[in-house]
Order: C-alpha cells, then sequence, then structure tokens
C-alpha cells in the first residue's frame, strides 16, 4: 500500500449521513427539554409552598438554560435547529398537564403534587435524550457534542433528585389528605 | 453488513471530522533510526486486537465496548488485505465485543469477552460461520481475555482476566459493571480458604447510598466469613487454559493473573503473559503494583499433567512479591488494602520483567525475523496510563502510550517508538502522533510491525470517557 492511507467509514457521504441521523435525534432531545422546560413552568407557579416553587422556579430557569445549550448542539454537527420543535414542546407540556389530571385522580390524589410527579417524568425523558446525545458524541468522535451533554445531564440529574424529593415528600399528604404543596 | 473504505491523501490526514482526533501525522512519533511509520488505516471503532494471516490478510477486532462500555459500536472482525488495501467484514461477535484474533489452517481463533461470561469462537473467515469452542468463563466484570495463541504443541492457548478490578467487586468499577451484571464476581483456579476481610462501601444500586460489605469471590454486597472455603473451578477468573483447537481437553494452568491481555510464546517455545497493576483508588486501593511479564512455566508440561494450576498472585499480591498490604503498597488514594486469602497458594513468580505502575501492557509478539531487526525481543503494546483516575501519582501521567522492547532473558526493557511529546497525541492539541496502542503485531514478510492504535480515550480525575472512529493501524518498517 503506497497510494496512501485509508478511510474507515469517514468519506464525506457516510460521514453526512451519520450527522444527518445524529441531528434528528437532537431535534427529539430539544423537543423533550422545551416540554420538560414549560412544564417546569407552569408547575413552579403552581405551587404555594414557598421553598418549593422557588425550587421549581430555579429549575425551570436552568431548563430554559439547558433548551438554548441544546439548539446550540446542533451548530457541532453543522445542522440548523429544526422549525415548529417549540410549539410542539408546548403541546407536549400542555398535554403531560392533562396526563398528570387523569393519573392524579385516578391514584386518589388532588392538586398540585401531580405536577410535580409528571415533572419528574417529564426530567427523566428529557436526562435520557441528553445522554443518548452524549453517546452519539462519543460514537463519532466529537467532544464538542460529547462534553456539553455530559455537563447538562450532570446537571440535570441534580434537579432530577431535587424534584424526586418533593414527589416523595409530598406525595402522603396528596393522597391521604388530599392537600396541596 | 457493508464496509465502506476509501483511500486518501496524507493531507486529508490533517483535518478529519473527528475532532477529538482531527490530525493524524507519524512525523510526531519518534521512530527508531533505520525504521518508518505510516498510518495505514484510520476511522477503527474501539479496536482491541489484530491477527495476520500466512497470505498477508490482517484481522481486525473492533471492541464494540470500551471502558465504561459504552457506546456500544458493532463488535465487527474486519479482513484487510494489506497489500491492496481491500477490506471486509468476515463477522461480528456479541455484546462485550472480541479482544483476541489468531489464525490457524484457515480458521481463525477469537476470544471474545461476553456478556455474563468470554468465550473462546471459532471462525470460518469465508463464510464467517462462528462455533463456540470454549464458554463459560466468569466475566461481566473489568477484565478481559488473552490473545489466543498457538503452542509449539498445537495445543491453543489463552487467558480470562479477573471480574474485579482489585479482588472484591466495587462501584470502583465505574457502576457500570453493577448495573449490567450484579451477580459477577471472582473465581479461583482453586480452593482458597478466605480471612474473612470485607470491603465497605456505598452502594450505588440501593435507592440511597446505603453501605455496603463485600467480600472476595462474591457478588456485589455479599460478605465473606472468616475461614470460609470458596471451591476453586476450571473456569475461573484471572486464569490461563490451554485445549485441542476444538476445544476439548481444557486445562488451566495459572491464575491470579489479574488482566493477561498479551499471550505469546517466544522462539524457544516459552510461553509469556503481560499483565496489568493493581490500581490506586477505590475502598480496596494499592499503590505502586508493576506492570509485568510473567513467565508461563506450566506451558511447558505435557498436555493434561498439571494437577494444580500455578498461582501468580492476584487478588493479595503485587508483581514485586510483596503483599498487597505491604507498606511500600500504601496507597495515597483510596482505602488501603487488607489480605483476603488465608492460605495463599505458592506463588509462581518472580516476573520476567516489571516495567513502572499504570503503563498498561497489552497485547504483544515476539519478533522472528532478521529482516525487522530485534529478533527474540518481545514487542508490547503499551496502551497508557488512567492517571489520575487510577492513581494521583504525577508521575503516572505520562506512562505507557509506546511500544515497548523487552528482552526477557535479561528482564530489561526500553520503549521503542513513543510520540516525540510524552503522553498521548490528544494531550498536546494540533499533534497527530499515536493515541494508546493496544496491539502490535509482525507481518509475515518479517518487514513490518503493525501497531493497533485504539484511539482517543480521555481521562479525568473523576472519570474516563473514550471516542469511537478514532482507532488507527500503523505500520512500522525497516527501510
Amino acid at each position: 500500500m503506497t497510494d496512501g492511507p485509508l478511510l474507515l467509514e469517514l468519506d464525506e457521504e457516510t460521514w453526512a449521513d451519520q450527522l444527518d441521523r445524529a441531528s434528528a435525534w437532537l431535534g427529539n432531545l430539544l423537543m423533550s427539554q422545551e416540554k420538560f422546560r414549560t412544564y417546569a413552568e407552569d408547575a413552579a407557579g403552581k405551587i404555594e409552598e414557598p421553598h418549593i416553587r422557588e425550587y421549581l422556579r430555579e429549575i425551570a430557569g436552568r431548563a430554559a438554560e439547558h433548551e438554548e445549550q441544546a439548539r446550540g448542539l446542533f451548530l457541532v454537527l453543522g445542522r440548523e435547529p429544526t422549525a415548529g420543535r417549540s410549539t410542539a414542546g408546548a403541546v407536549l407540556a400542555k398535554g403531560a398537564e392533562l396526563v398528570a389530571d387523569v393519573v392524579g385522580r385516578s391514584g386518589g390524589a388532588r392538586g398540585n403534587w401531580r405536577d410535580v410527579r409528571q415533572l419528574l417524568l417529564a426530567n427523566q425523558d428529557a436526562i435520557g435524550a441528553f445522554a443518548v446525545a452524549e453517546q452519539l458524541g462519543y460514537a463519532l468522535g466529537l467532544p464538542e457534542l460529547a462534553d456539553p451533554c455530559f455537563r447538562l445531564v450532570a446537571e440535570k440529574t441534580k434537579d432530577q433528585l431535587l424534584i424526586q424529593e418533593y414527589m416523595l415528600e409530598m406525595g402522603p399528604m396528596a393522597i391521604l389528605l388530599g392537600l396541596d404543596a | 453488513m457493508p464496509v465502506t473504505v476509501t483511500r486518501t491523501s496524507w493531507d486529508a490526514l490533517r483535518s478529519l471530522p473527528t475532532t477529538a482526533r482531527p490530525v493524524v501525522d507519524p512525523a510526531d512519533v519518534e521512530v527508531p533510526e533505520g525504521y518508518e511509520l505510516e498510518p495505514v488505516l484510520v476511522g477503527l471503532s474501539f479496536p482491541c486486537g489484530m491477527g495476520f494471516a500466512p497470505d498477508g490478510s490482517l484481522f481486525l477486532l473492533e471492541g464494540g465496548s470500551t471502558w465504561p462500555t459504552r457506546p456500544y459500536m458493532r463488535a465487527r472482525i474486519l479482513r484487510l488485505d494489506t497489500a491492496t488495501g481491500a477490506m471486509d467484514e468476515i463477522a461480528s461477535e456479541v455484546l462485550g465485543g472480541p479482544r483476541g484474533v489468531t489464525w490457524r489452517d484457515g480458521t481463525l481463533y477469537v476470544t471474545v469477552k461476553g456478556g455474563r461470561h468470554a468465550h473462546v469462537d471459532r471462525i470460518d473467515p469465508s463464510t464467517g460461520e462462528r462455533t463456540t469452542i470454549v464458554d463459560g468463563l466468569p466475566s461481566g466484570g473489568w477484565h478481559e481475555p488473552s490473545d489466543p495463541v498457538f503452542g509449539p504443541d498445537g495445543l491453543l492457548y489463552f487467558g480470562n482476566g479477573s471480574v474485579s478490578q482489585n479482588g472484591v467487586c466495587l462501584p470502583a468499577g465505574f457502576t457500570v459493571d453493577l448495573a449490567k451484571h450484579p451477580t459477577a464476581c471472582d473465581v479461583p483456579g482453586q480452593d482458597v480458604t478466605l480471612t474473612g476481610n470485607n470491603v465497605w462501601s456505598r452502594n450505588p444500586t440501593a435507592p440511597f447510598p446505603y453501605l455496603a460489605e463485600t467480600g472476595p469471590f462474591k457478588p456485589f454486597g455479599r460478605r465473606a466469613e472468616k475461614g470460609e472455603v470458596i471451591r476453586g473451578h476450571l473456569k475461573c477468573s484471572s486464569g490461563l487454559w490451554r485445549c485441542h483447537p476444538d476445544g476439548s481437553g481444557l486445562e488451566l494452568l495459572a491464575w491470579g493473573l489479574r488482566n493477561p491481555y498479551g499471550l505469546a510464546f517466544s522462539e524457544q517455545g516459552e510461553l509469556y503473559a503481560s499483565d496489568n497493576d493493581l490500581e490506586e483508588k477505590g475502598e480496596r486501593a494499592i499503590a505502586d503494583d508493576p506492570d509485568r511479564v510473567w513467565h508461563i512455566r506450566n506451558a511447558r508440561t505435557p498436555h493434561g499433567s498439571v494437577s494444580t494450576p500455578d498461582w501468580y498472585g492476584f487478588p493479595d499480591m503485587c508483581a514485586d512479591g510483596l503483599p498487597v498490604d505491604h507498606e511500600s503498597h500504601r496507597p495515597a488514594k483510596g482505602k488501603a488494602a487488607e489480605r483476603l486469602i488465608a492460605d495463599p497458594p505458592p506463588w509462581a513468580g518472580p516476573a520476567t520483567y516489571l516495567e513502572k505502575p499504570h503503563t498498561c501492557f497489552c497485547h504483544m509478539e515476539f519478533c522472528r525475523s532478521d529482516a525487522f531487526g530485534h529478533r527474540r525481543a518481545l514487542f508490547v503494546a503499551s496502551f497508557g496510563t488512567y492517571a489520575p483516575l487510577n492513581t494521583p501519582d504525577p508521575n503516572a501521567l505520562t506512562r505507557g502510550f509506546c511500544i515497548t522492547k523487552v528482552d526477557v532473558d535479561s528482564g530489561s526493557g526500553e520503549a521503542f517508538l513513543r510520540n516525540r511529546r510524552p503522553g498521548p497525541a490528544s494531550a498536546h492539541p494540533g499533534s497527530g502522533g499515536i493515541e494508546r496502542p493496544v496491539d502490535c503485531k509482525f507481518h509475515p514478510d518479517g518487514r513490518s510491525l503493525y501497531l493497533l492504535d485504539f484511539g482517543v480515550t480521555a481521562v479525568a480525575p473523576t472519570h474516563v470517557v473514550a471516542y469511537a472512529r478514532t482507532g488507527v493501524l500503523w505500520r512500522l518498517t525497516r527501510i
């Protein structure tokens, strides 16, 4: 072999196809994060307990920052964020609120605890989406994709622990006494 | 599945799309005088081993996993025609992926880390048909099955590393292992009586970080009792075996080899195994255990004659012959180790060659060619350290990342090929040298040594990650 080195699946066509596929996942990621951010904003507005309300507001603020960083991930791949996702995220958040209402009622709970429980599920979905994007960064040899996702997963996991703690703390009161938080 | 390989220019290697490794440039590598280094193939994903057929076909193993075991990339066995550059996929392997390969009489023999169990497969390269000839070797944890090699006796020799990192299954194994294989554990190669020393650690599998107590040769969270006897098994961890090419006649020659990743026979017919040191971290930490090359003396015995396997020290002895709780092995990071086995077997050391800790010896091969030079020397791929993750010793930060040449007769060694600047190329932005050598094998023409470079693995004090598509096959040729 004296004609130059070989590239394994790093030719332009194969690479562009891989980036397109990764970009499509980022579209899902953005939608999941938009849903979580919208839900967090709505849930924080409904909580009366001042400490929990403040924590949820902080989480909603971080969620907005994470959402902006998620949009920046497309640029790493040389792609643009898909238009119309914001609407989809907001619609999904409203849908989740309806689900929370139904699930909460069928479980005998009432009040805003149902929103905290749904918030937990929404963040879990978004964490998973970021974690998969992180893996895509490793699979494509792109630290510019993997590194921010690694940090975002860590930050969102901390928020998740906090949401889980309040969901667990509030659960018995909401279910047994029907009280709001 | 098809493999897309394209010929490119040397200039193209200065602007690769993989930003983890944007440049591949042999000019950044210090090569012995009279030799020339060139990149042959760029873009491999977690390559873990390779082997030649006599016609110059090179079989390359893409790992399918790394440490931690994600992302999973297809665990492929690729065939490269080193004369034409033609490439195809022979077969793919199961989760955990292939680790070592050898060719014999038109058949490939492949060791596979597997999921829960490691195994040895025989593969027909013309059809891809796979037959598992040895199965059920304890795995699902940390270390690897070795090179498979054929001895002068026509028997197949192979090893399998330990499940635990330092003798007890602990969260230090990145938790991924505990999550995927919560009941995996080491198995001794002969009966051992336990001291009853257990290790306390956090339990990341619990809803809250409760503490857990774990003993040796036990799954995570199960304690050992003083005087408890753990029965030895033929299919142990940290073992080394031989068998007929169809897998029959399996015989355990040795155990207590922590990670015998490299196996090689000398021209004199002596078998040697590379092995990695215990780590200085976590709840059972050991400092300054050397990397090493062992002489496997039982390989000289007639097949079927080994009634008691030799013991090479894991989990209680360091390669320098001192126990893990010796003052010289007291860790600066993590909790000091206690001994686990109350009745240790006789130690099979000393080692043939001791290397600095955290060099990470991997696959290796003896030179049998005067055309290449250095005949009878052992060439070892030195993957390079995981410091600062696995030791706080700043001196360890640049260890490895080279090809080491070892004289097994004198027990001496030196770096044969390494970057001009210390450490992996990625430690020096803009550099295009080697990252992490994982294998080195001689071309059948006897003129070239091929070097398999795993690719970029980034290590931080808290975690380690690896990037696919950054693996490179290099060729070092005597000119």
